[in-house]
């Protein structure tokens, strides 16, 4: 077999240690030992909107649908029948810094399913072919006389369903605007220009250039012996010498140095807000948990301070819903606050927020209410070890963003040692009003 | 797994899973009068997390987010659910609160939760899915509480009073049937003894059910929303089916496998989305309601291609009620829906969810593995038989897209 550099991390719930293996041609295999009947195996690529520019956005997301079209060994339809058929369920996602590809699947008796999955995961992963009557011929988006659709049609109706959720739109106006020049900018699924006219070679090379061993990482999560499983996944990834290239860097930016304000209009009845802010890379382990405990505190749950002073003790019933999100991120995060209020009072809705982004920054927080956010982030890592999807999707995200996985393992040490100063001077280097994109999405009446 | 009865009749099912952090607790509580005012239950259901006597809306949010401790209250067709989930080391202190919460509401703050209940709503009717899923039900469930959506609690419940609700929740507590479900790393005799210290003051009556049952569809019910600036048309269509003690349940959980329900290989993703590329959304699901269930396809397609995509689900509906399906297709649906079932009890919270359901309708917590062998047992008679019967019935046709698309598909 060949040289393999084996580490381990402790994931906290989980019965054994995770082991991580590194292979001589840079591809990782993880496993995560889980008890019970279900296993998933996954394979993360480094690659998505990030490492795509203004003439092939899309272009990862759109790839990710055409993995799916068959290899030289099967035909379309070949994997999801076979794997379904069995109880599985496969699908795949697609964000800014990864894409990935996954099969949650009885193991069946003596783990008999596990070999076949394998094998069908790594055939999808190493060989797709594309075929054209699949992907579909390059065609004029002002065409309407087009009828035969394939899967540029699927992924054009994805754009268009996408339009139609006021959330999305929302973020997407928000996005746009928290960035200059980093890629991030992009939205992940593209336009419909580009979806319809990209070609079958562009999306290879786009495939060639970013599906390269050391750009994938494939974990295994279940009831299995890694000494058994190891061999067959190394055998089944034969990269057949496959050369890695160097992936982008592309240059952190700043948060603002002033407030942007962004406004769109839709036909619908109340009004949708959002204050987008840029954060610490999600390589900055302490200041990401910190970030988790200040959404905690702030807009997650019923207990929090936006849900309780601006819903449960307001009298004037302006906000129908609020609530916050950190989302981590390779290069930059992100700290949303978002939320739906009554149109007519737009002004009044983004002042009560930026007093209690204020008062945050001004007052900190409390000791009570930092003990809150602990337990309960405490508890989300327990849920996140109940699933074998869930193992999985956490290891290669962090994996992905992070390249290592010592935010897992060092994660419930530094979430016990956070202070309420630390809480304090990160909400003032990052969440001060004048760092944020305020976009409105309001009903079209409301314009001019 | 161990089932036991508490001194007030109430029963349990315990389900001791080894090496788990999280304990999930969940109780059924079957509903069974007609509601006299649109969403009084659901009111109900919402209120109880809103204070009790000794603690008020405030202090219940922060002791339960304190000790990351989920209450999670729904209220649905046949029932409420209740359901706990915390770390082990919490459960004592769930179950005071949960305890709490079912004896000692006090609906001080009905007023102002009506207030937020209507803002959310709003809210969710901004997205053209949501709205289009509602009117559905309203359009397949016509006249009926199942057909009660966001849009008539918006308008129904400023008439609902105090008295009402505490009338609801008197029921709630010592009339409807309850029964509790347990999975967890908590040894049974402990669980049992907390069971009983918390739960023995509530109370159930055998009553009769006495809700109407569902009239079937007679002829075919369209209805259609025009939104101007919609991208997509949103299109579900639906039929009548029977409750779950029909003996044609399997061969439904079968039939949703193969039209819609297996991910990337069934019927309708493979010949609408994958052949066709006339969706990215198109899927099939069922709710076997007691009074009265139904079958329904959703799809999301750019407006120009309502009819075309109408006449492709006539096209699979036709063929699934008129051709034998395949061996193989046969085989594979059976070893997809069974295998999928592994998923249901891969969490505490699923497990006592899914024992919990099966004991609620009376089916006993072995009806999961009864349920199994009966589907293994289908043959393709069963499925054309069963597809013909219920989906060659009048249907319920909704669907939102811009008049131009409407019009152009013949339906205004």
């Amino acid at each position: 077999m060949e040289d393999l550099k084996k580490t381990q991390a402790i994931y906290p719930y989980l019965e054994k240690p995770i082991e991580i293996y590194e292979r001589p041609c840079g591809h990782k295999i993880i496993f995560a030992y889980k008890s019970g009947s279900l296993i998933n195996i996954s394979s993360w690529v480094k690659t998505g909107a990030v490492n795509e520019n203004d003439h092939n956005n899309g272009v990862s997301h759109f790839l990710e649908h055409l993995m799916f079209k068959g290899t030289s060994k099967h035909k379309a339809g070949y994997f999801d029948k076979t794997l379904e058929s069995k109880g599985g369920i496969v699908n795949a996602a697609t964000w800014k810094d990864y894409t990935y590809y996954y099969v949650t699947i009885p193991k069946g008796l003596d783990g008999k399913n596990f070999d076949i999955t394998l094998e069908l995961h790594a055939d999808m992963m190493l060989d797709p072919i594309i075929p054209d009557n699949e992907i579909g011929l390059p065609f004029d988006i002002n065409d309407t006389n087009i009828t035969t659709k394939r899967e540029r049609h699927v992924v054009i109706e994805e754009i268009k369903m996408r339009k139609d959720k006021p959330w999305t739109r929302i973020y997407n106006n928000t996005n746009e605007n928290m960035y200059s020049k980093h890629p991030y900018k992009r939205d992940v699924i593209g336009n419909e220009q580009i979806i319809s006219s990209i070609t079958r070679q562009e999306v290879l090379d786009y495939y060639k250039e970013f599906y390269t061993p050391n750009n994938i990482t494939t974990i295994i999560v279940g009831d299995m012996n890694s000494k058994d499983i190891i061999p067959k996944v190394i055998k089944a990834f034969d990269f057949k010498g496959r050369t890695n290239k160097e992936n982008p860097v592309f240059e952190s930016e700043k948060p603002l140095s002033q407030t942007k304000y962004v406004e769109d209009y839709s036909k619908i009845n109340t009004g949708f807000l959002m204050f987008g802010y840029l954060c610490c890379s999600a390589k900055d382990t302490k200041t990401s948990i910190i970030f988790e405990v200040i959404s905690m505190i702030l807009g997650l749950g019923q207990s929090s301070r936006l849900y309780q002073n601006l819903i449960e003790k307001s009298e004037s019933h302006i906000f129908n819903v609020i609530s916050t999100e950190f989302s981590a991120m390779r290069d930059m995060s992100n700290f949303f606050i978002q939320a739906n209020y009554k149109p007519e009072e737009k002004e009044t809705a983004i002042s009560l927020i930026q007093k209690e982004i204020e008062d945050l920054c001004k007052n900190g927080i409390t000791e009570k209410e930092l003990m809150k956010a602990k337990k309960k982030l405490k508890a989300d890592f327990a849920e996140n070890a109940e699933t074998v999807s869930d193992i999985a999707d956490t290891i290669g995200f962090y994996m992905t963003a992070c390249n290592n996985l010592r935010y897992i393992e060092e994660y419930l040490n530094i979430l016990n040692e956070i202070t309420t100063d630390e809480v304090k001077k990160t909400a003032n280097e990052y969440l001060t009003i004048n760092k944020a994109v305020i976009s409105t999405l309001m009903p079209l009446e409301y314009k001019n | 797994m161990e089932k036991y009865t508490l001194n007030n009749n109430i029963e349990v099912i315990i389900k001791e899973n080894i090496n788990t952090p999280r304990t999930a607790i969940v109780i059924y509580v079957k509903l069974n009068k007609q509601e006299q005012k649109a969403g009084i239950n659901f009111l109900m259901s919402e209120l109880l997390l809103q204070g009790t006597s000794s603690r008020n809306a405030e202090e219940l949010a922060n002791e339960l987010d304190e000790n990351a401790i989920d209450i999670i209250i729904e209220k649905k067709s046949d029932y409420i659910r209740l359901k706990l989930l915390c770390l082990n080391e919490d459960v004592e202190h769930g179950l005071e609160i949960l305890s709490d919460i079912i004896l000692n509401s006090t609906f001080n703050n009905y007023k102002k939760e009506i207030i937020k209940i209507k803002g959310e709503f709003e809210a969710d009717l901004d997205s053209p899915k949501a709205q289009t899923q509602d009117e559905y039900y309203r359009t397949i469930f016509k006249n009926h509480q199942y057909g009660i959506g966001r849009k008539e609690i918006i308008e129904n419940i400023d008439s609902i009073t105090k008295e009402d609700l505490i009338n609801a929740y008197n029921d709630f507590k010592y009339i409807l049937k309850k029964n509790i479900s347990f999975a967890g790393n908590i040894p049974a005799e402990q669980i049992k003894k907390l069971f009983e210290k918390y739960f023995e003051e509530l109370k159930q009556k055998e009553t009769e059910d006495t809700r109407i049952i569902v009239a079937a569809l007679k002829e075919n019910r369209i209805s259609l929303i025009q939104k101007e600036d919609a991208n997509q048309a949103q299109i579900f269509q639906g039929w009548n089916i029977p409750n779950i003690y029909s003996k044609d349940y399997p061969a439904i959980i079968l039939l949703n496998t193969l039209l819609g329900a297996s991910g990337l290989s069934s019927r309708l993703y493979l010949e609408l989305r994958e052949k066709k590329g006339l969706a990215y959304n198109i899927r099939s699901t069922f709710e076997a309601n007691l009074l009265g269930g139904h079958f329904f396809i959703y799809i999301a397609t750019e407006p120009k291609n309502i009819q075309t995509a109408l006449n492709g689900l006539k096209i699979e509906i036709k063929k699934i009620t008129e051709e034998y399906i395949s061996d193989e297709e046969l085989e594979n649906a059976k070893s997809s829906t069974i295998g999928k079932r592994q998923f249901y009890k891969e969490t505490n919270l699923l497990e006592a969810n899914l024992n919990g359901i099966y004991e609620y309708l009376n089916l006993g917590y072995k009806f999961e593995d009864e349920l199994i062998n009966k589907i293994a047992a289908l043959t393709k008679e069963d499925i054309l038989k069963t597809a013909s019967k219920y989906f060659t019935k009048p249907s319920a046709l909704c669907i939102l897209a811009p008049q131009k698309a409407l019009s152009d598909a013949k339906l205004l």
